[in-house]
Parts: C-alpha cells; sequence; structure tokens
C-alpha cells in the first residue's frame, strides 16, 4: 500500500477492525481523531482503490457503513435473508409462512385420521422445526440459502396467527436438531371459537359507531350498511 | 350505567310492559334508589300509576324494595337484570333441548309471569300442552310435576324468598314493608303436593259434544273453590344457573374446536359433575378423581380406563390449561380451571373481532403483543414480519380504538420524548369493558332499526288493498255465479 500515508493506513485499519458488520464515518471519526473533510478524501481514495466500500444498512437507509472490499456485510446490515437491496420481501414471507402452515396442517391431518390412541396421535402430529426446515430446503422455494433460526421466526408469525402452538420438550445433545439439550415442536391447530357474533352484524364493523345516535345525521334508521345487510 | 344501557333498558321495558312502566324503570335506573312519593313527584305521573307500574316491575324480579330507618321505603331498579331480558329466548330454548317441551313451557311461564306457585304453573303448562296433543289425549299432570322437580333438583328453578312465618305474635304495627328472607337449604325444596288430574281444553273446539260443556263447568268451578295447597311458595327461573350452563357449553365447544370430540365430552361429563357442588363464581371445580370421572362417562362412550387417562394426561398438558392436575390420588385429581377458560375465551373474542374489524395482519400483530406483554414498536416489525410502515400504521389504528395502550418508561427524569421507551401493551379487562359497551350501543341500534322498519314498511295499508280486490273479485264471481 505505499502511496497511501499515515492517516489513510489508520483509516483502513480501523474499518478492517470492524469486521463484517462495517462502521459508520462518524464513528472512524471518533477514533482517529481526524477532521471531517480529511475523513472523506481518505474514503473517497480508499474506495477508488477497490479497499473498500460503501454497503447501505438497512436500519437506516441514509447511513452508510464502510466495510473490506471482500468481506461479506453481515446480516444485521442487510437485514439477512428477508430483504434483497434494502427491500423487505413481503411476498417471499408469505409464501413461506403458507407452505409451512400446509406441511403442518397436512402431518395434523395424517395424524389424527391414523385413529390411534390419543396419546401416539398428538406426538405424530408435532414436527420439529427441524423437519420443517428440511421440508422448505427441499421444496427449493427460496434462493437465498435459510438457516434454522429464519424457519423459526417464521414459524412464530404462524404462532401470532393462532395457527400453530408450540412446545419445547428437552432432547438430549446430539438428536438431529436439538439446540442446547432441547428442540421445538409445532402444531397446527383450529381456533377455539367460530368469528365472535358482534361482527356479524353491522354495527360490529362499523367505521362511524361513535357518530351514531337516533335522530342525528347517522342513525340506526337510515344507516346505509344495515340497509345492504337485510337485502338478503 | 352507561348511556348505552339505560337506552337499551328503556327499549326493552317499551317492547315487554308499555310506555308507563318504561317512564317508571328508566327514571329509577337514572337516579337509583326512591322513596314513591318522590318517584311520582319527579316523573310527573299519578300515584296509582306509580304504584301499578311498581307491581309489574316488582313482580318480574326488576325492581327490589327495602325499609329506611324511620319507616321509608325506597325502591331500586336492578339494570344488569333488565338487560337479562334479552335472553329470555335463550333460556327457553336451553331448557327445551334440555328438557324438552314440558321443561320449555315452564321455564316460559316463569319468565313471563315473574314469580308463579308450583301448582299455577302445573296447571297452566298442562293446559298448554294439551291443546297441542291430538284429539283425546290430554297431559297428565303428574308428568309436569315430575318435570317440574327435576329442573328444581338442577336448580334451574329456585324459590322466591317469602315473608318469614313469627312465632312470636308481635302486637305492634306490622311494618310498612316485609323483609323477605329465603333460607338457603330450602330454595329448591319442592314442597309436597299431591297434584292429580288432567290438562284441559279451551272449549272452543266444533267437536266437543253438547254433554261435555256441562260436565266440564263444574269442575272449573270447584277447582276455584279449593284452596291452594302451596299458597305463599313462590318460584322464579334461577338466572344464575342458566349462565353457568351457558358457560359450560362455551368451554366444551372450545375444547372440541381445539382438541376432538372426546376430550370435549370427557370435560362434558366433568362440568356436569361439579354442577351443584361449585358456586358461579369459583376459580376452579372441586378435584374429581379419574375413577369417578370414569364411572359417570356417559353411556354408550365406551373407552377403556387406560385411554381416559390418557386423555386427561393429554388435557392437563395442553397449552389452553382449561384442565390442571390437582394431586394423585385415586388415580389422578383433575380440576377444571373456570377463571383461565374463561380469560382464554374473551381473549379469543377480542382477537376475532380485531381480525374482523381491520385484517389479518393487525390480528398478527394484536397476538404478538398480547404473547409479549409489553414490546417496543421495532420489536412489533421484526418479530411479525411485517414492513415497518404498515407495522406502525397498524398499531396506531388499534391505538386509536382502545384496543392497546402506551406505557411510558422514561430514561430520564425530565420524561423527554426522545428519550422515553414507549410500549405497547394490551389490558384485557377494559378492552373487553370496552367492547361489552359497545354490544349494548350495537343491540340498542338493531332493535330500533327493526322498530323503524315495521313502522316504515306500511304492511298494514298493502294488506287493506290486497283485501278489497280479494272482496271485489269475489262478489263478482258471487253474481255471475247466481245469474247462471
Amino acid at each position: 500500500m505505499k502511496g497511501s500515508d499515515n492517516q489513510e493506513k489508520l483509516v483502513y485499519q480501523i474499518i478492517e477492525d470492524a469486521g463484517n458488520k462495517g462502521i459508520w464515518s462518524r464513528d472512524i471519526r471518533y477514533k482517529s481523531n481526524l477532521p471531517l473533510t480529511e475523513i472523506n478524501k481518505i474514503l473517497k481514495n480508499l474506495e477508488s482503490k477497490k479497499l473498500i466500500k460503501a454497503v447501505k444498512s438497512v436500519a437506516a437507509s441514509k447511513k452508510k457503513v464502510y466495510m473490506l472490499y471482500n468481506l461479506q456485510p453481515d446480516r444485521s446490515v442487510t437485514g439477512g435473508a428477508w430483504y434483497s437491496d434494502q427491500d423487505f420481501e413481503s411476498e417471499f414471507v408469505e409464501v413461506l409462512n403458507q407452505q409451512c402452515f400446509k406441511f403442518l396442517q397436512s402431518k395434523a391431518e395424517t395424524a389424527r385420521e391414523s385413529k390411534q390412541n390419543p396419546m401416539i396421535q398428538r406426538n405424530s402430529s408435532f414436527a420439529s422445526s427441524h423437519e420443517v426446515w428440511k421440508y422448505i430446503c427441499e421444496l427449493g422455494i427460496s434462493k437465498v440459502e435459510l438457516s434454522m433460526e429464519d424457519i423459526e421466526t417464521i414459524l412464530n408469525t404462524l404462532i401470532y396467527d393462532g395457527k400453530v402452538e408450540m412446545t419445547i420438550i428437552a432432547a438430549k445433545e446430539g438428536t438431529v436438531g436439538s439446540v442446547d439439550g432441547h428442540m421445538k415442536l409445532y402444531r397446527a391447530v383450529n381456533p377455539i371459537i367460530p368469528p365472535t357474533g358482534l361482527v356479524r352484524a353491522p354495527c360490529g364493523l362499523c367505521p362511524v359507531f361513535d357518530d351514531c345516535h337516533e335522530g342525528g345525521e347517522i342513525s340506526p334508521s337510515n344507516c346505509i350498511y344495515m340497509t345492504e345487510w337485510l337485502e338478503f | 350505567m352507561t348511556q348505552a344501557e339505560i337506552k337499551l333498558c328503556s327499549l326493552l321495558l317499551q317492547e315487554h310492559f308499555g310506555e308507563i312502566v318504561e317512564k317508571i324503570g328508566v327514571h329509577l335506573i337514572r337516579t337509583g334508589s326512591q322513596p314513591l312519593r318522590v318517584i311520582a313527584h319527579d316523573t310527573g305521573t299519578s300515584l296509582d300509576q306509580v304504584k301499578k307500574a311498581l307491581c309489574v316491575l316488582v313482580q318480574h324480579n326488576l325492581v327490589s324494595y327495602q325499609v329506611h330507618k324511620r319507616g321509608v321505603v325506597e325502591y331500586e331498579a336492578q339494570c344488569s337484570r333488565v338487560l337479562r331480558m334479552l335472553r329470555y329466548p335463550r333460556y327457553i330454548y336451553t331448557t327445551k333441548t334440555l328438557y324438552s317441551d314440558t321443561g320449555e313451557l315452564i321455564v316460559e311461564e316463569l319468565l313471563l309471569n315473574g314469580k308463579l306457585t308450583m301448582s299455577a304453573v302445573v296447571k297452566k303448562v298442562a293446559d298448554r300442552l294439551t291443546e297441542t296433543m291430538e284429539d283425546g289425549k290430554t297431559m297428565d299432570y303428574a308428568e309436569v310435576s315430575n318435570t317440574f322437580v327435576r329442573l328444581a333438583d338442577t336448580h334451574f328453578v329456585q324459590r322466591c324468598p317469602s315473608v318469614p312465618t313469627t312465632e312470636n305474635s308481635d302486637p305492634g304495627p306490622p311494618p310498612p314493608a316485609p323483609t323477605l328472607v329465603i333460607n338457603e337449604k330450602d330454595m329448591y325444596l319442592v314442597p309436597k303436593l299431591s297434584l292429580i288430574g288432567k290438562g284441559k281444553r279451551r272449549r272452543s273446539s266444533d267437536e266437543d259434544a253438547a254433554g261435555e260443556p256441562k260436565a266440564k263447568r263444574p269442575k272449573y268451578t270447584t277447582d276455584n273453590k279449593e284452596p291452594i295447597p302451596d299458597d305463599g311458595i313462590y318460584w322464579q327461573a334461577n338466572l344464575d344457573r342458566f349462565h353457568q350452563h351457558f358457560r359450560d357449553q362455551a368451554i366444551v365447544s372450545a375444547v372440541a374446536n381445539r382438541m376432538d370430540q372426546t376430550s370435549s365430552e370427557i370435560v362434558r361429563t366433568m362440568l356436569r359433575m361439579s354442577e351443584i357442588t361449585t358456586s358461579s363464581s369459583a376459580p376452579f371445580t372441586q378435584p374429581l378423581s379419574s375413577n369417578e370421572i370414569f364411572r359417570s362417562l356417559p353411556v354408550g362412550y365406551n373407552i377403556s380406563k387406560q385411554v381416559l387417562d390418557q386423555y386427561l394426561t393429554l388435557l392437563a398438558d395442553d397449552p389452553l390449561e382449561f384442565v390442571g392436575k390437582s394431586g394423585d390420588s385415586g388415580g389422578g385429581m383433575y380440576v377444571i380451571n373456570l377463571h383461565k377458560a374463561l380469560a382464554s375465551l374473551a381473549t379469543a373474542t377480542l382477537e376475532s373481532v380485531v381480525q374482523e374489524r381491520f385484517g389479518s395482519r393487525c390480528a398478527r400483530i394484536f397476538r404478538l403483543v398480547l404473547q409479549k406483554k409489553h414490546i417496543e414498536q421495532k420489536q412489533v416489525e421484526d418479530f411479525a414480519m411485517i414492513p415497518a410502515k404498515e407495522a406502525k400504521d397498524m398499531l396506531y389504528k388499534m391505538l386509536s380504538e382502545n384496543f392497546m395502550s402506551l406505557q411510558e418508561i422514561p430514561k430520564t427524569p425530565d420524561h423527554a420524548p426522545s428519550r422515553t421507551f414507549y410500549l405497547y401493551t394490551v389490558n384485557i379487562l377494559s378492552a373487553a369493558r370496552m367492547l361489552l359497551h359497545r354490544c349494548y350501543k350495537s343491540i340498542a341500534n338493531l332493535i330500533e332499526r327493526r322498530q323503524f322498519e315495521t313502522k316504515e314498511n306500511k304492511l298494514d295499508a298493502s294488506e287493506i288493498q290486497v283485501d278489497e280486490t280479494i272482496f271485489l273479485l269475489e262478489s263478482y264471481i258471487e253474481c255471475t255465479m247466481k245469474r247462471q
């Protein structure tokens, strides 16, 4: 690296230390105590020499972090498998969501139809996160390599949808898919009540509910939602 | 009492009892307990009418009275009891499913009349049932009495509090209003009556021979002259017991949806066994041993003891936590966790309303906040896998509709917004109250719309027009026939 002076070497050292997380230009300034204009000049120099590169962070889209040219940016910067070029891939997540749910649902169906004693039925309707991960990898719908943690975040969203429940069991170290001595099992479930009665009447879904009273502009007697509802 | 509840009460009272009762009832609900003269003065109705209206309300258990010191009697309306009138059809239908037509008519008579003696109920129900049966058959009083006794045994009907029998002859003046007492043990005690007789048809059918009316008439008059053996013992429908039954049904259907039919039957058996032993507001039922449950399973459900044990273990381990294991004696003691079951059902109702109103992504965020109890906005986006902009929008919408609330945790003593943590949280109790209030207002809206539709539909006018056409055509045909 001849041709670069001590300042450049210092900046390069700082960026190298940051590893694959990258470092923000303001942090470089703090660490090296160099003025901003100097830093900017040095950074432009290094970039043209193809020693460092700038990567946009997904957390704050205006921030640029710098790292060595040949390093892969860390997941926290690029957002991991769910982001491609700073865009959250909602459709990708949705597709994965549905595939995982179908897999768990079909497993529960086969378990229910086997009609053995209930303990076996229940245990066979469970699928470990490892099994789901293998199934998704084999499906090949993902261009990006997905890890087991990624699949677990998808399965968590299914839990928040109320379609899946999770239990943790203790498993021996060394069994496939176990992490730190325990395994997560997932199972498709049905909701415990059908859609509740209030939402079957127009008042349950009405956006102007608070303004409605007898004798006003919006009242039960001239409610357009009720007229539509009564038109059956 | 909120405004919506008062409006609903006034609509119900008007539909069932009329304008005057409605005016008095609503006035009492609004102002609390008041003596007779103040009511008459404030509502501007005559004392006579107020007395009659209060009679009706007291008969139907909607108003209670109390003697205060200085001998003043104050009347107080029970708003929650008025709102129960909405559920009358449901009570009647439940009795029909459990005790068939006889039970249904008994409960219907009790609800329509407020309080009745047992003999009056039996007579009325027998008469009504006889009318619907084929000619020649009559309903025996004994059958109706049997159903009545069964209803009392399962606590669906109970005795009303009555005037206590004073042993010592008190020479002092009688109090202005009697204080009614009821002994806990006597509440479901059926008096020993020997009601013999059969139901009678009304004499409106033309097929009755001329001899029969004469034979029936003397029977009627003698009945009126006999003193009623159980005078003073009045019965009313026990609404709490019906509510307990509805709660049990909801729990059983939730278990059936989450697990399978057999588990729900087991839970139903457990609930039936603890119907009478557990009070309605207890958090847990009495512990039941697995042997007892096995013996009480309905006939026709022949599952072996081991399979039952497996089901019970599965129920106890389920994340729903409806059933808990409280000991190991007798093959395992199991309780049903009533509070937890009701909380889960209420939460599921809230989630379903959020889902229908705002969409399934909002429902995902709602369940996420429920599970994590307190969560920051950034974490919501990460866990729910929803883009940041949409997540923010949905959170604010739910916040504005009061399904969620914010908890501030300041980092500095001056509570500066840039240095404070804001955590989203769901308070189930307050969200449930808000939803309940909305339900009351919705029902009031629906009743008003129904009244509006029946008024505006002008059916009466068109019926008269059609009738005129019929009359014209018929007279023309008659004329033409006569000419020929």
